[in-house]
């Protein structure tokens, strides 16, 4: 399938992005940096973070005043009749928004474009729901299609998450309604068939065709490590085989297999870690950091949660100690590995930094106010970040 | 960006071979830079610690144990700052780079740590009892000193928070939210006058380009503090012109800074808070005598908020 977008509009989109990224990092020059944006100019509209959930949030206002009128005119019709109505209304936003937004006024991801696009994602999936009387099956592999569809052609995100959403969902159900032995192997047949997502999305990304569709792969990618590794996690697997399946345990009862879970919890992170490191892998790298925690989080979930304060104090030093160590490791380069900044992340704003700081660790000083004049002096910063 | 994008820039000679040579090993991949994964180790380190640590202090007073913890803790304050002073580069009005990657870290650990200790030491010793809020004033002091010194945003805004509580000002939406933020009588009064005051200060500052880049946060601070008790005052109802155009005047303000900076953050501000006062105006005014402008009032301002959006950046370009 092809995606809405001129693909060399977008491309152009991203080098000027990433030629702003060497400017920042003082790779080029501001005559380097003024030549690139002439020679790749785009016409796309493509605002800012803030304002894009800003114009997301008026296109719904104002989709909703349209939907209001769509109402009126249906609403004295029979059931399958509004559930018609709902799916040629949402394929009809469909085709506003392609030819309208995209073609015409060229919004790529403007936030206008995305309000649209799930406006008319709900109400085809929903309209379809209601001509097959809310079945699951059906509704689950419809909306699977649909938001596919809305993820490559619009090569937007948040379909994407939901659709791989909907996907496991759709494995879940079907496993846990046939039963008997296959509600057994629901973890297993969880890694295998993510294990291949996630190779299949890797091997894909390389590709130089399929280059538009990088950051939606990427997440697929991200997210079936994840699942690989949720399928395997103990305490994952133990809570829904206790509140689903309805397996009793009793006294010091375990899970079956208990031991092949624990482990996985083990396991799946070091091999992450591992692999990420010695491929200089970041995604895997950095599922394998949150996983890490994760895998922690579960034993400690077991076996004692009786000192949460001691706990947190044996977790920051053994991160501080983790991380200055590495930091110093590090002040050499070491196997293509450095500490420094080569190019600033998309999101890092010195502000903004600021800003979780002072949200997050101005904690400290409350138990003083409070002990003292019990009307605790609240702490915590304010605002937001905002140069653009 | 790959490595095709970047052979094409060279070869549309955009950048040099020797740009390219410098740049290729980092878009291919071949060296990676782990910034940002350690810099969120050592931030979640910092958080983890310092939030046990502040619940520990206060636990087992008078044991053997922790007296020795606290002991400990004073220690690894000293050594942070120990760190801070002898790698630490002199003070300069500018913005100063960091000597090592994760210095800016332990300065942040550094005076947490300090506060938690002293916030103990006044606790256990009732140094400061007859002047309760004093403490508060003390990290302001403190956080804002380590601020200037060793030229950390974070901390300044710690210190900058400290000192709104200090006023019994909390600078947190959350709690504006549930409305906390008035828990006294007349506090709205302190609130316009600590907006006005840290605005002045940040701009006085500014002026005479003493760390310039610390005026943001500054201003954001006190424009947010300075609009809210100003809406909280015209909700009040009493001499609400005042704060009408108290309101227009930090409006005012807050364009010219957004123009100065370019910062859409400051415009939208200066937006919402003109908007909510207009309303209050119109209501009180029109809406009162005519209530069916309120259904095309509310329709042309949304759109007028749309068009703002969209063509706010010509706004910019103007005033050029």
């Amino acid at each position: 399938m092809r995606s809405a977008y001129v693909e060399n509009w977008i491309h152009n989109l991203g080098v000027i992005k990433d030629a702003k990224s060497f400017l920042k990092a003082d790779w080029i020059s501001k005559d380097q940096y003024e030549k690139i944006g002439e020679t790749y100019a785009s016409p796309l509209y493509h605002p800012n973070f803030l304002i894009r959930i800003l114009l997301f949030v008026a296109t719904l206002l104002g989709i909703s005043g349209v939907t209001g009128l769509f109402a009126l005119f249906v609403a004295q019709g029979d059931e399958v009749f509004i559930s018609i109505a709902c799916m040629a209304y949402g394929i009809a936003s469909f085709f506003v928004v392609d030819k309208l937004f995209i073609k015409d006024k060229k919004h790529y991801k403007s936030g206008v474009n995305e309000a649209i696009i799930y406006h008319s994602c709900g109400f085809t999936i929903g309209g379809f729901a209601g001509l097959t009387d809310f079945s699951t099956t059906p509704f689950l592999l419809f909306s699977l299609v649909v938001l596919t569809f809305a993820a490559i052609r619009y090569l937007d995100l948040i379909c994407t998450i939901t659709s791989f959403g909907f996907l496991g969902f759709t494995l879940f159900y079907h496993f846990y309604e046939w039963g008997g032995i296959l509600q057994q192997i629901i973890p297993f047949a969880f890694i295998i068939c993510f294990s291949i997502a996630y190779f299949l999305s890797r091997k894909y990304r390389k590709r130089i065709e399929l280059n538009l569709w990088n950051d939606n792969l990427l997440i697929v990618e991200a997210l079936s490590l994840a699942v690989v590794y949720l399928a395997g996690n103990y305490l994952v697997v133990r809570e829904l085989s206790v509140n689903l399946m309805g397996l009793a345990l009793e006294g010091n009862e375990d899970i079956p297999f208990a031991f092949i879970f624990y482990l996985l919890t083990i396991a799946i992170p070091i091999l992450y870690l591992w692999f990420g490191v010695k491929n200089k892998d970041l995604v895997l790298l950095r599922v394998s950091l949150i996983v890490l925690a994760f895998s922690v989080f579960t034993f400690k979930y077991y076996y004692g949660f009786n000192r949460p304060e001691i706990t947190l104090t044996i977790a920051g030093m053994a991160l501080l100690g983790i991380s200055l160590s590495l930091f110093n490791y590090l002040k050499v380069m070491r196997s293509g590995y450095t500490r420094e900044k080569l190019l600033s992340e998309k999101w890092s704003s010195m502000n903004a930094e600021a800003f979780i700081i002072s949200q997050t660790l101005g904690g400290n000083q409350v138990k003083v106010s409070e002990h003292f004049e019990g009307q605790g002096g609240e702490f915590g910063g304010g605002g937001s970040s905002g140069s653009f | 960006m790959d490595i095709n994008t970047l052979e094409e820039l060279r070869d549309k000679q955009l950048i040099s071979q020797d740009q390219f040579n410098k740049f290729e090993p980092v878009i291919s991949g071949k060296l990676v830079s782990l910034f940002y994964e350690l810099r969120t180790l050592l931030y979640l380190g910092v958080l983890l610690f310092t939030s046990g640590v502040g619940i520990l202090v206060y636990e087992n007073i008078g044991e053997v144990g922790h007296i020795i913890a606290i002991g400990l803790l004073s220690l690894v304050t000293l050594a942070c700052f120990w760190f801070v002073v002898t790698k630490g580069v002199p003070f300069s009005k500018d913005q100063v780079r960091p000597p090592t990657p994760y210095y800016d870290y332990i300065v942040l650990l550094g005076s947490l740590l300090f506060i938690s200790v002293q916030g103990y030491l006044q606790f256990q010793y009732q140094i400061l009892d007859e002047n309760l809020g004093w403490s508060t004033l003390i990290s302001a002091v403190i956080f804002i000193t380590v601020a200037y010194r060793y030229d950390h945003i974070g901390v300044l805004s710690l210190g900058i928070t400290a000192l709104a509580s200090f006023f019994s000002l909390s600078v947190s939406p959350q709690k504006w939210y549930s409305s906390e933020f008035l828990e006294t009588a007349n506090l709205h009064i302190t609130a316009i006058y600590f907006g006005a005051a840290l605005c002045a200060a940040a701009m006085a500052l500014d002026w005479k380009s003493i760390k310039k880049h610390f005026t943001f946060t500054y201003i954001n601070f006190g424009l947010l503090i300075f609009f809210v008790g100003a809406t909280a005052g015209l909700f009040e109802g009493l001499l609400y012109g005042i704060y009408l155009l108290l309101i227009y005047g930090g409006c005012a303000f807050a364009v010219f800074y957004a123009n100065r900076e370019r910062s859409f953050l400051f415009l939208l501000y200066a937006f919402v808070f003109a908007y909510i006062a207009t309303t209050y105006l119109l209501a009180d005014w029109v809406f009162s005598e005519v209530p069916e402008l309120i259904f095309y009032y509310s329709i042309i301002s949304c759109g007028g908020f749309v068009y703002f959006i969209v063509s706010y950046k010509k706004f910019f370009k103007r005033k050029e």
